[in-house]
Order: C-alpha cells, then structure tokens, then sequence
C-alpha cells in the first residue's frame, strides 16, 4: 500500500521528498488543489472514499497519516 | 461609531480596564457585554437576526453531538457485538439525521443573509424578466441587513459544520456561543475565526501581560496610519476619477483602478491591524488576514495571501466539498471523451473553483458586477491551472530561468497589473457604470504624461502624504518577509521603539485624513 501511496505522490509533485516530509498541509506544500487531485487518487487506488469530514490537515500531513486513513476507510467498508 | 475614532478608544480602554480587573471567569462575560455594546454603538438596535443564529446555532450543534454520543453509546453497549455492516448502517444513519440538523442550521442562517441582503437584488432581476413579458414588478422589501450580517453567517456556518465533522464540541452555554457570533473586534468586518482557536482564547481566563499592551497598541497605531494617512487620502482620488469616467482617457481609469487597489489594501488591512491589536491587547489573537499580497506571483497564491480569513473558509467549507461531491465527479466524467488525462483529472476541481469564484463575487455584494468580477479572478485563476504544460514548455523555449530575480519581479508586475484590471467591476456604482468604465480602458486608452492624467483633481501635498505612507508601507513589508516587523522594532534600543512610535502617532495626526462618511468607516464594511 506505502508503495502504491508513494507513486501516486511521486506524480503529483516530483521535487517534493514525501518520505520525510510530516507537514505537507500545515507547510503548504500541498495545495488546496493538490489535495484535491491526491484525494481522487486514493478514491480510485484503494477503493475508499475520502469524504468532507475527512479533510483534515493531519489526515494528509505525512505519508503515514494518510495511510492510517486509507486503513480506517477500508476498514469502515 | 467606528473602530477609528477618538470615542471608540475612549471607551475601549475603559473596557480593558473593566476586562482585567473582574474575576478570569468572568471575562468572557465582561467582553460579551462590552460587544453588545459596541454593536448597538455602531448603529445596529435590531439583534433579533443575532439571536436567531445564536439560537439555532446552539440548538443545532448540541442536537448533532448528542446523535454521535448516542450512537457511541449504542454500539458500546449493545448486547451482541454489532457486525461490521450494521455498524456501518448505524452510522450512515445518524449521519443523514445529522445531516439534516446541519442542513436546518444553513437554511435558516442563509435564509436570512439571502434575504436581507440580496432580496432586492433577486426582486429587480425578476422584474427585469417581468417588464419583458409585459407584467407588473413585484414591491422590493424593505429590510436592512445589520453591520457584518455577511461575517458572521459565515463565521455561524463554519462552527455548524466544524461541529458536524467532529473537529469539535459544540459549546451548550448560548451566552458563550453569542459572544462567539458577537465579538466585537471581529464582527463587522472579521476577520472570520474559527470556533476551536477563538473559545480557548475567550475562556480560558486571560492574565495581563505588558507585551500583549504594548504589541497590541503597535499594531492599532500601524493600522490607524495605513487608513488615515494611505486609504482616507487615495479615497478622493480613486472617486474623482472614477465619477467622471466619461471625462477621462483610459489610461486615467486605469491608474484609477491601480489607486483603488493600494486605497482597499491600506484600507482593509489597516482595519485588521486596528482589531487585530485591539484583540491583542484582550490576550486573544485573531487569525491573520493579510500576508503581503501584492507580493505574489501569481493570482491564485494572490488569494491565498489576500482576505485569508476569507478565502480559507471557501477553500474548507466550499471548495473541498464541492470538488469531492458526487456532482463534481459527475462532470469529470463529462470531460472522459474529450479531454486529456490530465485535464479530466482537473475537471472535479475546476467544478469546485466556479462555484467558489462565484460565491466569491456574490458574497461581496449583490450585484452583477461583483458576479462578474469573481468570476473574472476564477476565469484567470482556472486558466493558469489547465494551461500550465503550455506556459511550462513556453518559457523552456524562451530559456526563461524561472529562479531569476527579473522574472519574480515580472511575476510579481504581472499579478499586480491583472489584479488592477479586475478591480474595473467593483470601481463603478453599477453595473453600467462598471462595464462603461472597462469599455473606455480598452478603446480609449490614450495614455498621457500630464499630472492631470496621473493624479486628477488632487493636491500635490496629498500626494507626497500618500507617497510617504505607500514607501513606509512597502518598508514594513520587505522587512516582514524576513521576521515580523514588531520583532524587528523589538530588537532596537528603546529610544528608537518610542521614536518610531510616536512619529508615526505624529504622521496620523499632521497627514491624516479622517473620512467618516463610509458606512461602518471602512470599505470592506459594504459587504
């Protein structure tokens, strides 16, 4: 899953090192439309469905907190 | 009353008092009454819409969090272990009543806001189609919108869904939740707080502290010198030019325009500062509205720089739903057969944008004007995002360096040029007058180097008020891109801190021009 999470983030933005980063919403390295376009994605690759109260800073801060919130969407499936 | 005027100080400094000498406990009912005070001072008797919000804002949040204590409680205690689909269901379940809570608050809230403000808008629009048909028009209502009626629904709105998603509890004491819709520093013009950052300031029990004095009174005097001596003193220039649209070149309308945007940035910001301070000086610090936006290099981080209280609360409670609607998914689709990959990608989002940009427009006021000056920032905000490979591989082939000091500076021109052009529909007092105004810049530009084409009407010594205003302006903003301009003064020897205080009290009394003919004293007060 990591695996997957990563390539999806690799493509929407390149130049940003995800494996480090813990303050991608808070720092604004992802934008409002980033998130957007990485919230479709995770949609389509997981088969889940990221709704409104789940856009949360924390939720999408690090890759390991968005792949805590795939987990309990799946798990909510 | 104003928050720029001698009476006002006069009667906040008596409330500081008042603030620090009751109980901590009791503070947050010393500033409850204080704003309702100062509210009712303002000019506003009618609190009937207030307590309706606070009414069924209270009302509504508390229903919601007891749907989702209850269902806790029910899968906590049930006597077989739920499975997970009928855990499932009994989520989905209190959802749509709590759904439908939310809903009766937005309804109500928005109701009113849609009333009030934008009946007589919606009445002359149908009359216009009725006058058409040959029918009679319908009477317009005869109901004023209260000072900051557009503020604080959505300050309402934002808590009610906050309160929604669970970010979190929602305050039972209705007095509590009213000083949250009332605060007075905030109310009539922001900037619009959130319910989680402002209750923990207000409730907590604030303790004196000279710093918060002494910062706080800073930044009322550094937003009483930006609307006094840059905004009260473009003001007549901005609307000499303007008026007399028919008389004037283009290139005239367009420095109008250039006008207008320093007069509302100054006069904006300065508000800020003024309750930003104010706020301060309470210990309770409100968001930040501004962050040197005419420094942006492009519109879109332009709006995140500009009215952020603003723009983050369409982002939070607009864009982000919208884009992820089942609607928006919808009309990605549209786009599968047509479009590239990564245009259709963008199509959920773009939905979002118009929406936003036409929210955008429409909130600031209800004319068509403001409709079509936000959907004029959304059509160049959109463009930018689908025509980004274009312009990617256009400065590849150009070998612009992007990094390169001249194109930042470029950058920079250009967001400030297209963000003056738009400002062509709020400069008009209609509609007509808006596109009149566009129409002479396109075909009667004749651009002159006369000091009647630049300046119209105005007085030299006007001019160097407002050119010693705009450089220390533009001073305190390069230096705020390294630290924050009251740490940077922090850090000098007292004597300069007072000197640099007490000219610029100095500079608001000799230059300032004290205009108190703009309802609620400034600007962004209209909306």
């Amino acid at each position: 899953m990591r695996e997957e999470l990563m390539e999806i983030l690799g493509e929407l933005r390149p130049e940003v090192d995800f494996a480090s980063e813990v303050r991608l919403i808070d720092d604004g390295i992802l934008d409002s439309f980033d998130l957007v376009s990485l919230i479709g994605e995770i949609n389509d690759s997981f088969d889940v469905e990221v709704s409104f109260d789940d856009i949360e800073p924390e939720n999408f801060n690090s890759v390991d907190a968005m792949l805590k919130l795939i987990q309990k969407l799946q798990e909510e499936d | 009353m104003t928050v720029n005027q001698i009476a006002f100080f006069g009667l906040f400094f008596l409330s500081v008092i008042l603030y620090y000498c009751v109980p901590k406990k009791c503070q947050w009912m010393t500033l409850l009454g204080i704003s309702l005070l100062f509210y009712h001072l303002m000019g506003v008797d009618n609190f009937l819409y207030i307590l309706v919000t606070t009414g069924t804002l209270t009302y509504g949040t508390r229903k919601m969090y007891q749907i989702d204590r209850k269902l806790e409680e029910s899968l906590k205690n049930a006597p077989v272990k739920p499975t997970r689909e009928e855990k499932k269901e009994k989520k989905a379940q209190a959802k749509a009543i709590k759904k439908r809570w939310l809903l009766g608050i937005i309804v109500i809230n928005l109701g009113i806001l849609l009333v009030l403000k934008y009946g007589n808008f919606f009445i002359n629009n149908i009359n216009g189609v009725l006058k058409l048909v040959g029918m009679d028009g319908m009477n317009k209502l005869g109901l004023i919108a209260p000072l900051g009626l557009s503020y604080y629904t959505l300050q309402a709105i934002g808590y009610a869904l906050d309160v929604f998603k669970g970010k979190c509890e929602p305050e039972s004491n209705p007095f509590k939740v009213l000083l949250f819709v009332t605060y007075f520093p905030q109310m009539t013009q922001g900037p619009i707080g959130r319910y989680p950052e402002l209750a923990a300031q207000f409730f907590r029990g604030n303790q004196f502290s000279y710093q918060n004095l002494s910062y706080g009174c800073q930044r009322i005097v550094w937003g009483l010198f930006k609307k006094a001596v840059i905004a009260d003193h473009l003001r007549p220039l901005v609307n000499g030019i303007f008026n007399n649209h028919t008389s004037v070149s283009g290139f005239t309308l367009f420095m109008g325009c250039v006008y207008m945007s320093l007069q509302i940035y100054a006069d904006f910001s300065g508000y800020s500062d003024i309750v930003c301070g104010v706020s301060e000086i309470y210990g309770i610090r409100l968001m930040e509205n501004f962050r040197r936006p005419f420094f942006s290099k492009s519109l879109g981080e332009y709006w995140r720089r500009w009215h952020i209280s603003l723009s983050s609360w369409f982002r939070d409670y607009i864009f982000y739903p919208a884009s992820i609607s089942r609607t928006a998914v919808k009309f990605g689709k549209l786009g599968q057969k047509f479009f590239s990959p990564r245009i259709r990608k963008l199509f959920p989002a773009v939905f979002a944008l118009c929406l936003v940009w036409f929210c955008t427009g429409f909130w600031h006021d209800a004319s068509w004007r403001y409709i079509f000056w936000g959907v004029g920032n959304g059509v160049v905000i959109i463009s930018a995002i689908i025509l980004e490979p274009q312009f990617t591989a256009a400065k590849e082939k150009l070998h612009i360096n992007e990094n390169a000091k001249w194109w930042q500076a470029f950058s920079v021109l250009r967001t400030f040029i297209i963000i003056c052009l738009l400002k062509v529909f709020p400069a008009g007092n209609s509609t007509m007058h808006s596109l009149s105004i566009a129409k002479r810049i396109l075909l009667d530009f004749r651009p002159e180097l006369t000091y009647e084409a630049f300046f119209r009407n105005t007085q030299w010594y006007n001019l160097i008020y407002i050119a010693i205003g705009l450089v220390l302006f533009l001073c305190v903003s390069i230096i705020q891109t390294r630290e924050p301009a009251r740490q940077w003064l922090g850090s000098k020897p007292v004597v300069v801190r007072w000197v640099v205080f007490l000219a610029l009290i100095a500079m608001i009394l000799c230059f300032g021009s004290f205009d108190s003919t703009v309802r609620g004293g400034f600007e962004y007060a209209q909306f």
